[in-house]
């Protein structure tokens, strides 16, 4: 049986902004076409000695009821919006943000833009990331005009960490936790999903490491048998 | 696509069925433990039948059938709600108008204490209790009262209530486990910790809009049934571990039978696998409206009819799916049903379904698929191998496993005959053989697969199948021997045969080709690798016996096999030289280069060599002189070797070659002979008169002289200036030589013999450098000698004052002294001292001749006193 998974990673946002295709296209690296998704799905990714499990949920009003049980001790929440459409970065906080109460205590929060390959400006960052966003729909598409700037996610991310009243300095930087991605081309895909494991992986270990609440009696008994072989000279 | 993962199997016959004649009466619920089916119907009875279960022909393909035993009316007409049995305390509990009553398990008496629970709505037992008493089971009833759950524990004839609990909501259906208990409120589901109060918010609903299914499907798992239809998956932390399944909207029983989760709608039974959350069967059901599982026994039951759904084994369904070609799937499935199957039963099989999916992917041409699953499945590559047809070795005695891994007779039938499919095939062999022939998993049948990546390089001409052949490698000889040669690859099958230790066939082969006999022009180069073949050919007698050939062939090239040998064995000697000339007495440019190599490069000391190769050299200077006019760098290039040999060698037969050069015009080699036979003057003049060469005749003076001592060189010297002064017919040039001689080399004369010998006639001018020269060196020689005298003197006074000191005081030798080296008393007055003052016998002295202080034993004052 597969190992248990011991992250816990989930995708949120409105519905057809390609939180499904944007899971695709990192695990299979392929871009089709997909339904809406029902419930949820999830799949789950060996990340060296971690077992993440990342979980789709379904971006429609009707399974909104489901979302904080799949937050539910989660570590990192990716909040996905459509760069193309303002009104999804609006529903991330109106109707999103609230379903993280559930998530971990330090879990850490990324906000990605998808669709930039349908826009008419391309993204200035990481170019060399997977395929530049204008190459892929060149002729295929219309450009539609870009009606979220990466500036606004940034200030969402701000005010996601004040609602979580996580300080700001102490969270990861917004300037590394906003992304613009295609699930299209491929652009800045992986790059977003190896920045989330890569943050949220150190965490888990300072988690582990973290002062023990059982007292450790070895240690205090090797200062003891220190101290007594000191007088016995 | 569907799989068949159950069947419908009936039951219970409709004559066995309870009398349903009254038209009311339908079976609302039942219940079965072991071979006891419990059915609860409208009009309050409680039937009794006994099931048992017939294997079919095939596994998975049992049938059932029912025996009536007792039936029984509780009180009431009204409809029995719920039965549930207490195996452990033989009880039935029996929920009928609100009233849980417990009844005898086989005759259905109420318990004479006439304990029960009033006051319930639904009721379940808790199949996971941590009250660790056999003897009692767990109940947990929704009560009427408002909002309240209540927990009994249930003895075998009395009822004692272990906890109330009030609900935020009101309840609709409950499940249990351990202390969780799951809950469907009005508007949501919860998770709720009757021992600490503790709750857990799972997700919202509506129980007004459809009817709510909380069901546990194992330790601390949940399913319920969610918005939009879906059968949602909750731990009891309150967190989701597997995707959800969707069912129809109207699912009204739901259940988990792994890895299947099986539902009831009005109209289907569905199948859905946990593992792809796929539907994966529908079996159309009217009317159904009981969905349960009894200890992985799934039943469904409609108003007057009971169903068994008996499972199909994991093993046939998956067999279903590989033969339909759905591989992912039938590898989630396999996967999925590890818990499921003992771990040694699990592997056997799990590996059979890789190598099977490999086979698929292989005959759709997936390669890299096939050639992962064959990898993961450890295939033994000879089911692969044994696909193409004539690879496999005919010795081998392969059998297929049974039954077959796939359905394909050989690659024709795969490929239907296509060529490039074909040719494609047989690429992907070549190289997943290469790949595995080193790894373990070859062990076993390593011929074989060498074999066949031998046959397979030969068919395509491949390059590595010299590389194959000339490495480590377990070839079978006489089937690659012949696929070979079908595919003429003559060259290859010399290796092969070197490979197996038949150097002699392989040369012939090799020769044949050389010969033209058999054509394969894998090596243009051919002769020259028999050649280096036959360098390092530790059989003496092979080489014997391609030696004639080789140097008819190529003389130059050819005399490698004798001059190029390795190391180890030129020290061991193995070829005489001497057989070797003989050999070579029809190969002269072959015999010039042996000489060569045994006289310049081995330098063996024997004077026939070198006659022999002086001699020859000569005849071929001859030759050329006879047949070339003017320069000619051949001839250039002999003389000049020649003159080496002459100048270098001590070994040759210098009268001989006297003899033969003196009619000649070589003058300078017959200088150099003369030389060589010490008669210098004779040497000289002929460099001086004949040739006037002044400059090799000052050489000819050095290099005779090398090695030699002082006097021998000056000598030498003083015999050139002679020759220049001395002259018949005094010749300005000579004259010049001469000045020129003494200048140079004013250190090789005596400068008062030279003085002597010069003419009056020149002038202190003309000699100046000689004379300064000579002064300088006879100045330095005064100058070294008379150092060497003040050194040897200073050193006699050492050695005086040593001696000295030694003596000056007297010794007095007693008994008490003991010579040091054998420890006796000195007998005589004669003794020895050593410097150290050490005394000892003359005699001890003389066999002793190491300082006895440089050994402890002696200087250590001795204890035998």
């Amino acid at each position: 049986m597969l190992k248990k998974p011991d992250v816990k990673v989930v995708l949120l946002g409105d519905m057809n902004v390609g939180k499904t295709s944007l899971l695709h296209r990192y695990v299979e690296k392929k871009f089709h076409e997909t339904v809406s998704t029902v419930g949820g799905a999830f799949y789950l990714k060996q990340w060296g000695p971690h077992s993440i499990s990342i979980w789709d949920t379904a971006g429609r009003e009707q399974f909104h009821g489901l979302g904080s049980m799949y937050c539910r001790g989660a570590a990192a929440v990716i909040f996905v919006y459509d760069v193309s459409n303002f009104q999804s970065l609006v529903e991330l906080e109106d109707r999103f943000l609230a379903l993280t109460d559930t998530a971990s205590t330090d879990c850490i929060f990324a906000i990605v833009g998808n669709k930039v390959d349908l826009t008419d400006e391309c993204a200035s960052v990481n170019e060399t990331e997977g395929e530049k966003p204008c190459h892929a729909t060149t002729g295929s598409t219309a450009k539609v005009r870009k009606q979220v700037h990466v500036e606004d996610a940034v200030s969402l991310y701000k005010r996601v960490l004040k609602y979580k009243m996580l300080d700001e300095k102490e969270a990861p930087p917004a300037e590394k936790m906003c992304f613009e991605t295609s699930a299209k081309s491929g652009f800045s895909v992986d790059f977003l999903f190896e920045s989330v494991f890569d943050t949220v992986v150190p965490l888990l270990k300072k988690k582990a490491n973290g002062p023990s609440e059982t007292v450790d009696l070895t240690d205090s008994n090797k200062a003891m048998k220190g101290t007594r072989s000191g007088c016995c000279k | 696509m569907s799989v068949q993962a159950f069947r419908l199997v009936c039951a219970v016959d409709r004559e066995l069925l309870p009398q349903v004649d009254k038209a009311v009466a339908r079976i609302e619920c039942l219940e079965c433990c072991g071979h006891n089916l419990y059915l609860g119907t409208s009009d309050g009875f409680i039937h009794h039948l006994l099931l048992e279960e017939r294997s079919g022909a095939m596994p998975g393909h049992s049938t059932f059938s029912a025996s009536r035993q007792l039936q029984r009316q509780l009180g009431t007409k009204k409809p029995v709600n719920e039965l549930r049995a207490a195996s452990a305390l033989n009880r039935l509990l029996v929920l009928c108008d609100g009233v849980i009553s417990l009844v005898h398990m086989l005759n259905l008496e109420p318990v004479p204490s006439g304990a029960r629970i009033k006051g319930a709505v639904t009721f379940t037992l808790n199949e996971n209790p941590l009250s660790g008493d056999p003897f009692c089971v767990e109940v947990c009833i929704v009560s009427v009262k408002r909002r309240t759950i209540q927990l009994f524990h249930v003895y075998e004839d009395r009822v004692q209530i272990l906890k109330e609990v009030s609900t935020p909501e009101q309840p609709f259906a409950v499940a249990i486990d351990g202390y969780f208990l799951c809950l469907a409120l009005t508007t949501q589901y919860i998770i709720l910790n009757y021992n600490t109060g503790a709750s857990q918010d799972l997700f919202p609903y509506s129980s007004e809009e459809k009817r709510p299914i909380v069901k546990r499907i194992g330790r601390q798992e949940f399913l319920l049934a969610g918005p939009g239809g879906l059968g949602m998956f909750a731990t009891v932390a309150g967190i989701s571990q597997r995707a959800p399944v969707r069912w129809s909207e109207n699912v009204i029983g739901a259940t988990v039978c792994f890895p299947y989760v099986v539902a009831l709608d009005a109209e289907f039974i569905t199948v859905h696998s946990m593992l792809d959350q796929q539907k994966k069967q529908t079996l159309p059901f009217k009317d159904g409206h009981i969905l349960q599982d009894f200890e992985g026994r799934v039943i469904v039951a409609t108003g007057n009819g009971v169903y068994i759904l008996t499972p199909l084994p994991l093993e046939k369904q998956i067999q279903d799916l590989l033969s339909n070609h759905r591989v992912e799937e039938a590898l989630v499935l396999a996967k999925g049903a590890r818990r499921n199957i003992p771990k040694e039963k699990f592997q056997v099989m799990y590996r059979r379904i890789l190598q099977q999916a490999g086979f698929i992917h292989f005959a759709q041409l997936r390669f890299p698929e096939a050639k992962e699953l064959f990898r993961s499945g450890r295939l033994d590559v000879r089911e692969l191998i044994s696909l193409y047809p004539f690879l496999l070795p005919t010795s081998a005695t392969f059998t297929r496993v049974h039954p077959p891994l796939h359905e394909y007779a050989d690659l024709n039938h795969l490929t239907q005959g296509d060529q490039e499919k074909m040719n494609q095939c047989k690429r992907f062999l070549m190289s997943y053989l290469n790949e595995i022939r080193r790894t373990e998993v070859a062990n076993g049948c390593k011929e074989d697969i060498d074999t066949a990546l031998l046959k397979l390089y030969a068919e395509a001409s491949h390059e590595n199948l010299l590389d194959l052949l000339g490495s480590e490698n377990s070839c079978i000889m006489a089937d690659s021997a012949t696929w070979l040669e079908k595919y003429k690859k003559y060259f290859a099958l010399g290796l092969l045969y070197h490979y197996h230790g038949q150097d002699a066939a392989a040369l012939q082969l090799w020769a044949k080709i050389v010969n033209g006999e058999l054509e394969d022009n894998t090596r243009p180069d051919l002769f020259e690798y028999i050649v280096d073949f036959l360098t390092f050919c530790t059989n003496q007698e092979l080489v014997w016996k391609y030696a004639d050939w080789i140097l008819q062939k190529n003389e130059q090239v050819g005399i490698h096999i004798f001059t190029k040998r390795p190391l180890e064995e030129q020290q061991k000697n193995s070829f005489r030289p001497n057989d070797v000339i003989s050999c070579l007495h029809r190969y002269p440019k072959a015999l010039l280069q042996y000489l060569e190599y045994v006289v310049l490069d081995q330098g063996l000391q024997k004077e026939k060599y070198h006659t022999h190769l002086a001699v020859l050299y000569l005849e071929e200077v001859l030759r050329l002189k006879a047949v070339v006019k003017g320069n000619c760098m051949e001839l250039a290039e002999v003389q000049k070797k020649f003159q080496h040999l002459l100048q270098q060698s001590d070994f040759y037969r210098v009268h001989l070659l006297l003899d033969k050069i003196k009619d000649s015009d070589l003058l300078l080699e017959q200088a150099i002979l003369y030389g060589k036979s010490e008669d210098h003057e004779k040497a000289l003049n002929i460099l001086v008169w004949q040739l006037k060469d002044f400059s090799t005749a000052e050489h000819y003076c050095l290099w005779n002289s090398e090695n030699k001592d002082p006097i021998y060189k000056q000598r030498l010297f003083h015999q050139l200036l002679s020759v220049y002064l001395h002259s018949d017919r005094p010749d300005e040039s000579l004259l010049t030589a001469a000045v020129d001689l003494l200048n140079h080399h004013a250190a090789e004369f005596n400068a008062a013999q030279v003085l002597r010998q010069v003419p009056d006639t020149w002038s202190a001018q003309l000699l100046s450098q000689f004379l300064v020269g000579a002064m300088r060196e006879s100045v330095h020689r005064k100058r070294m000698s008379q150092l060497t005298l003040g050194l040897a003197k200073a050193e006699n006074i050492i050695y005086q004052y040593e001696k000295l000191k030694a003596t000056e005081s007297s010794i007095v030798l007693s008994d008490k002294n003991l010579c040091q080296v054998c420890r006796d008393p000195f007998l005589e007055p004669a003794f020895v001292r050593y410097p150290n003052g050490s005394l000892v016998h003359t005699h001890c002295a003389a066999s002793r001749h190491t300082n006895p202080s440089s050994t402890h034993h002696l200087s250590s004052p001795s204890r035998r006193t």
